[in-house]
Formats: C-alpha cells, sequence, structure tokens
C-alpha cells in the first residue's frame, strides 16, 4: 500500500477534561469524548507468578474475558464504572501533561480501533501537547505511535499554537499573538511569535473550569439549595454550562438579580439518582459569580488573587519589546472556559484599562516631549472555541507542507525516539 | 472490544444526532476513512434537512478480480432490498467515489425501537456492499441448487490492490487469505498469532467453528493462480464454511467477519504490541526501583531537590507554593 500521504492525516487533541478527534480537512471534530479509561485490572495487577505460569491465562480464559482488551473510553468508561464494580476509572492526563502511560496507549488504541476505525498504518498522525510538556513527555508519544501503532508519520503540535492557526482561515495567516487557553485541568497564558511559543513568557495560573464549578457548588451548598450531594459537582457543571455569563460589573449586576428576580433567576429541575423523586432549586447569583472567579479571583481563594486580565499584561510586558504591539492586538482564546457569554468582552475592556493607565502614567512623567502611540488590544473569539486547537490542527493537517513537517517512520527508525524532542514549525504558513 | 463492529460509529452517530434534530438542520460535509481504505463522505444543507448524501469508495481491487462499474457484483441489487424507499442509488456517483446514495430521513419508520435499527442498517453499509458477492457465494452454498460456478476460484478484493479467494465446491465454501503485512515485527507476531489461532481452533468449546488451517506456502487450491497473487509475507489462512455456518441470521455475522478478517489480524497484532509494552513499562519501573534502592544515601537528597525544582512547573504546586507565602 501506499504510504498515507493521500489520505487525510488523523488529528487528534488529548485534553484533561475532554479529547477530541477526527480526520484533517472536517470542520468539526468526529468524537469529542472525556479523557478517562475504564480497566478491568482484576488480572492485569496479579503479580508475575513464577511457579504457576500458566495460572494467569487459564484464570482469564476461565472467566471468559481477555483481560488487556476488557476496557472502555469515554462516555462508556464512565457508565461502565457506574453500574459494575470491577471496571476502575484512571484519568491518562493531569493538569495538562500525560500522567499515566498505560492508560494513555490504551485509550489511543480504543480512540483509533473503535471510534475512528481506521488502519493506523494508512494516515499521518497529528497530536497534540501542551506548552510546557517535557520533551521527554514527546519522545514517549513518539515511541508509542511508531512502534505499536506502526504510522507512517507522526505531528507533535504546540496546543497555542494550533489555537492561533485556527483563525487562520477566517483572519489573515496571523500567526503572532496570546493564546489564553482555559480548560478544564489548566490554565495558561502563552505568548506566540511568528509561530514560535516564548517560552520563558509563558504564564499559568491555578485557576481552571473545574475551580468554576467547584465555587458554583459550594454557593449551592451555602445557600441551602436541595440538591443531592452525591450528584452535586455534576448539576454544579451542567448549571456552568448552560446558564453562567460574564457581567461588567458586580454591584450592578447584583442590583439588576434583586429588582427583578423573576427575570435573572432560573430553575433547575432533576431527579435524585438513589430514589428517583424529582426536586428543583432556584440558580441565582452564581450565573455571574461563576466566571467571576477568572477577574477576582478573592471571592473563591485567598491562595491565588491575581485576576486574569493582570496575568495577560504581565504575561505581554515580560515577552521581547518588538512583539507587544501584536501580541497586544491579537488575543486569542481557547478551551471550553472560556465560552461564557461575554467572556472575551470583559477581557478586553479590563486590559485595556491597564494598557490605557500604563500609558497616561508614561506621558505624564515626559511631560508632551514624546506622544505615544495607542496600543491596540484586541480579545478574538470564534464560534468554535470549544475545540479551536483540534480546528487548527484540521487546518495544518491539510496542508500539503504538513506531511514534509512530520517526521516519518524511516527517521524514526534511522535515528531512534530523539526526533520526536522537536517539531519544526510549519514554513508555509505565515 | 474482541471483533470490530459492522456499523460505522461515525456515520451512526451523524445519522442519529440528525433524526433528533430535524427542525434544526444545519449544514453538513465530512468525509472519513475506515480501515482497508473505505472512504466515506456525507452531505447535507439546510434547504432540505431532511435529505443525506452518503458516498462510498471502496479499495481498489487487483487486476485479478472482477468489478462491475467499480462495484463488486449484486451490490446495488443488495442495497435496494436491504432499504427499500429510504434509499435511493444516484447513477453516476460523486467524483472519486464508487457508490452515492441519496437518503431521506423523512420516509423512516416512525416507530422509535425500529428507526434505531434501521439507522444502524444504514451504518452498516459497507457491509453490504463490500459483503455482497461472499453473500452471494454462501447463499449458493445454502440453496445447493445451481452447480455453474463450482470449483472455479473466485477472488474477491478486501485490501487495496490485494484480494482473498474463494473456492465453492458443492458442500462447503473454502475461503483463503493471503496475510500480507508491512512491517517486519507485525509479521513476526501475526504469524505466530495465527499459529495460535488455529491451536485455538482445535480446543473442546469450538468443536462447531468453521475448521482453520494456516500454512506458510499456498494451499493446492489456489494452483494456476498468478504469481503477484501468491506471495504473502505471513502466510495463508483457509476457512472451511458448511451450510451451518451461515443458517439464518448467522450469515450476516460471517460475511462481516471473513470480510474484515485482515483488519482484525492486524487490531490484534497493535493490541498485543501494546500489552507488551505496559509489561515492558512496568519491568523498567521494578528495575528503576531496585537501582533506587542501591543508591548509597548520600546521593539521595540531591535527587529530590532536582525533583522539586521540575515540579515548580506544575499548577498543583503553585498551589502550595502560594500556600505557603
Amino acid at each position: 500500500m501506499d504510504s498515507g500521504a493521500s489520505r487525510p492525516a488523523v488529528v487528534i487533541d488529548n485534553g484533561t477534561g475532554y479529547t477530541k478527534m477526527g480526520f484533517a480537512g472536517n470542520v468539526e471534530p468526529c468524537f469529542i469524548v472525556p479523557t478517562v479509561v475504564a480497566s478491568n485490572n482484576s488480572f492485569l495487577n496479579q503479580p508475575r507468578p513464577n511457579s504457576t505460569k500458566n495460572s494467569n491465562w487459564i484464570g482469564q480464559h476461565n472467566a471468559g474475558v481477555m483481560a488487556d482488551l476488557d476496557f472502555y473510553i469515554g462516555e462508556e468508561a464512565l457508565s461502565r464504572s457506574k453500574s459494575s464494580s470491577t471496571y476502575s476509572l484512571s484519568y491518562p492526563i493531569k493538569q495538562g501533561k500525560v500522567d499515566d502511560w498505560d492508560s494513555m496507549e490504551r485509550f489511543w488504541q480504543h480512540c483509533i480501533f473503535n471510534y475512528l476505525r481506521c488502519d493506523p498504518e494508512d494516515h499521518y498522525f497529528c497530536l497534540t501537547e501542551s506548552a510546557l510538556t517535557a520533551p521527554e513527555s514527546r519522545e514517549y508519544t513518539g515511541e508509542i505511535m511508531f512502534e505499536t501503532f506502526n504510522i507512517p508519520g507522526l505531528y507533535i503540535a504546540v496546543q497555542p499554537v494550533l489555537a492561533l492557526a485556527a483563525g487562520y482561515t477566517t483572519s489573515k495567516c496571523e500567526m503572532t499573538g496570546v493564546v489564553v487557553d482555559v480548560g478544564d485541568g489548566a490554565t495558561h497564558v502563552v505568548p506566540v511569535a511568528d509561530g514560535y511559543v516564548i517560552g520563558s513568557s509563558i504564564k499559568s495560573i491555578p485557576i481552571a473550569g473545574k475551580d468554576v464549578t467547584r465555587f458554583i457548588q459550594q454557593l449551592m451548598k451555602e445557600r441551602g439549595e436541595h440538591v443531592p450531594p452525591e450528584d452535586s459537582f455534576d448539576v454544579a457543571r451542567r448549571v456552568k454550562e448552560m446558564y453562567c455569563y460574564t457581567c461588567s460589573d458586580i454591584v450592578k449586576e447584583f442590583n439588576k438579580h434583586d429588582r427583578e428576580p423573576a427575570k435573572y433567576i432560573k430553575q433547575w429541575r432533576g431527579t435524585k439518582p438513589k430514589t428517583g423523586a424529582p426536586y428543583s432549586c432556584d440558580i441565582g447569583y452564581e450565573r455571574f459569580l461563576g466566571p467571576e472567579v477568572f477577574f477576582n479571583p478573592e471571592i473563591y481563594t485567598s491562595d491565588f488573587t491575581t485576576p486574569l486580565p493582570t496575568v495577560i499584561d504581565k504575561c505581554i510586558q515580560s515577552a521581547p519589546i518588538d512583539t507587544r504591539r501584536a501580541l497586544y492586538k491579537n488575543i486569542v482564546l481557547s478551551g471550553g472556559s472560556t465560552m461564557f457569554k461575554d467572556f472575551s468582552r470583559r477581557l478586553q475592556r479590563d486590559i485595556k484599562k491597564i494598557v490605557d493607565a500604563r500609558a497616561l502614567a508614561s506621558e505624564a512623567r515626559l511631560v508632551g516631549e514624546i506622544k505615544s502611540q495607542p496600543v491596540e488590544v484586541n480579545v478574538v473569539s470564534h464560534p468554535i472555541q470549544r475545540y479551536a486547537v483540534w480546528f487548527g490542527g484540521s487546518v495544518l493537517a491539510s496542508t500539503p507542507e504538513f506531511f514534509t513537517a512530520c517526521h516519518t517512520k524511516a527517521e524514526y527508525e534511522e535515528c531512534g525516539a530523539s526526533i520526536c524532542r522537536t517539531n519544526p514549525v510549519f514554513k508555509g504558513m505565515y | 472490544m474482541i471483533l470490530l463492529q459492522s456499523p460505522c460509529r461515525y456515520l451512526l452517530q451523524v445519522l442519529s444526532t440528525r433524526v433528533q434534530n430535524l427542525d434544526k438542520g444545519v449544514e453538513l460535509d465530512s468525509q472519513w476513512v475506515e480501515f482497508d481504505d473505505v472512504r466515506y463522505h456525507i452531505q447535507a444543507t439546510v434547504k432540505n434537512p431532511n435529505l443525506l448524501l452518503l458516498s462510498l469508495s471502496l479499495p481498489t481491487p487487483p487486476p485479478e478480480t472482477v468489478f462491475f462499474g467499480g462495484l463488486p457484483q449484486g451490490a446495488i441489487e443488495a442495497i435496494k432490498a436491504a432499504y427499500g424507499v429510504v434509499l435511493q442509488v444516484l447513477d453516476p456517483p460523486r467524483d472519486g467515489y464508487n457508490l452515492t446514495v441519496k437518503l431521506n430521513l423523512s420516509k423512516l419508520p416512525p416507530d422509535e425501537d425500529h428507526k434505531q435499527a434501521f439507522l444502524i442498517k444504514i451504518a452498516s453499509i459497507r457491509e453490504l456492499v463490500q459483503g455482497a458477492p461472499l453473500r452471494a457465494v454462501f447463499k449458493q452454498l445454502l440453496s445447493r441448487g445451481v452447480k455453474s460456478d463450482l470449483n472455479k476460484i473466485i477472488s474477491l478484493v478486501h485490501r487495496p490492490n490485494e484480494s482473498f479467494f474463494v473456492f465453492p465446491q458443492a458442500d462447503k465454501v473454502t475461503v483463503i487469505f493471503p496475510m500480507r503485512f508491512k512491517d517486519s515485527i507485525d509479521t513476526v507476531l501475526a504469524t505466530s498469532f495465527l499459529q495460535e489461532f488455529v491451536e485455538a481452533r482445535r480446543t473442546a468449546g469450538l468443536n462447531n467453528a468453521p475448521p482453520c488451517l494456516w500454512s506458510s506456502s499456498p494451499p493446492k487450491e489456489l494452483e494456476g493462480s498468478p504469481d503477484e497473487a501468491l506471495s504473502a509475507n505471513g502466510g495463508f489462512v483457509s476457512f472451511v464454511i458448511f451450510p451451518r455456518h451461515v443458517e439464518g441470521r448467522k450469515l450476516d455475522r460471517t460475511v462481516w467477519s471473513l470480510s474484515t478478517f485482515h483488519a482484525y489480524v492486524s487490531y490484534h497484532v497493535k493490541c498485543s504490541e501494546g500489552f507488551m509494552h505496559t509489561r515492558m513499562r512496568r519491568r523498567v519501573e521494578t528495575l528503576i526501583e531496585a537501582l533506587d534502592r542501591a543508591k548509597p544515601d548520600s546521593e539521595k537528597p540531591k535527587n529530590t531537590e532536582q525533583t522539586r525544582s521540575f515540579r515548580k512547573l506544575s499548577i498543583k504546586d503553585g498551589r502550595s507554593n502560594s500556600n505557603a507565602k
């Protein structure tokens, strides 16, 4: 068979919360599934028996399972682990980094054979990693992909670069910008100049989507809403996804809610998982207080009190001086937790405020000697933010340059896994 | 997952979401490739949310197989018989595809259970198209009627430029797969997998399964076939199918398992490689532990120092660091 260049590449974006997978050239990923593996470890974790060599195999055979194939991923994994106790859940990715390579390999195996149903020997692969991944983990990924799956070519892209590339089709091919990636488990602010990540200026903050959910859960508990405790995290997550929005001013928003409660307070209806009895609860201030965690972190935690706009400003200020204007001009949002209504507008306003204050101060210092050009601040949001990284991968992998930038199987066999340490930036893109 | 399922997962997902949100029909245009180089393309417009255009292309056949207009014999008839009014075959198909059909979702059965069953049937369109010739051979075996094609070898395509062979006889059908692999490690693993596979057939529980054989040289049924069809680095596997294996509802499953046999073997080869890696990783971990234990005490604190400096990058530690402040 010919090599995979004639077929669309497979793009898999493994996030902490959800994995997006599909084929290059499509607009949407084929599947978005939770990154979780439920495996039956009752046979695997037995100590290596030396005297009774075959007992493990016979035990498995009698039970009618093949332990190494008896696992599920995604939604199936969650429902299996709920209904039976033989399966244990493991989350292969923690805070943007692969934590458990065994589960990760199994996860990929199911992604490829059960979900996408493709033959990995036929396709080039485009995988993603966060900007802070160690080179060793890239080597590991390469090893699994080339040794286990025998893929013809691999490209490991940096997520923020792909998020920038997602805007490639809509606007001009701008590859300079700050990517604000707020996922479920991690928030990173990553400056990118001409497709290269400015590693020294990356900022990360310990507040992400999961914290918003936790905050909403806490608020509802404190108000005494009757949500069954075993369900409360899930309800809070759903409330976050359906009702939350960003406000422009907390005090005004409180007043609005108090004046017209009928308009702003929503109802949540559900059934208790144990008894099946229906219940309902109110959703009030948490609608705007949830996302507010990013702008006033002190309402949620006393450990970390720098608001997101300040972090972004600091990040740009620490970048090389000749890139700063371009960076302010192109602040790109990505990740599921940036989907709150008006999130981009609020962010733009707050950053603009900081920048203007600085400009005024410097003008006052230099009394009229030099007139500075106003700095343009622009927060870009696009409709596909939730899977912007995947979409960027799909765009990149459908260009002919992609196949020349990939590490091929032949190179891997010649030099070993160390070739995966670096991944060239596409020259044709900008 | 031990066996590959016959309905295409993505196609099924597309169809069910479409049926559930018929009123909010969105633009849809996507293409994907399945194992053995079967390509799909699905298209829908906002204007006619009920109509879907589904195209399918099959692997390029090698010269020895007989194809009519790019499709296996009997495929069109099989589609018409299976789907009826819901589906309409368009002629000519889209550029680059062998088959294009128009699905009319408004003509689906109204009852929910039947509807879901029908969607699964549409998602299994590949089984129907690719398995049509094999199905015809088995039907003939069941009826034991017409003896025209007997003792003549038929070659059917299952992978790009590769075919497998069917040898119908009066009371049985022999199906022969030449197994080819690209990678040398795959070849070795697959060879031992297949030998084990044949061995497993002999255990008591599988007495009713089709007898199967593996040999490194072409079996005698293939005498007189062209040379390129007879070169296989993974040997030859043959199954003997008796009428009892294709009776009633077993027919569909037999046809699917046989037409995707190569994908099945290659899936399991990949799985066993993955399993071996897991074992190797665990072994390395225990060895490293043993090494760590053997280290003199003076080296140990230095080691923890280093891990701490690396862990500064993680968010969890960011939290505990700021706690400390």
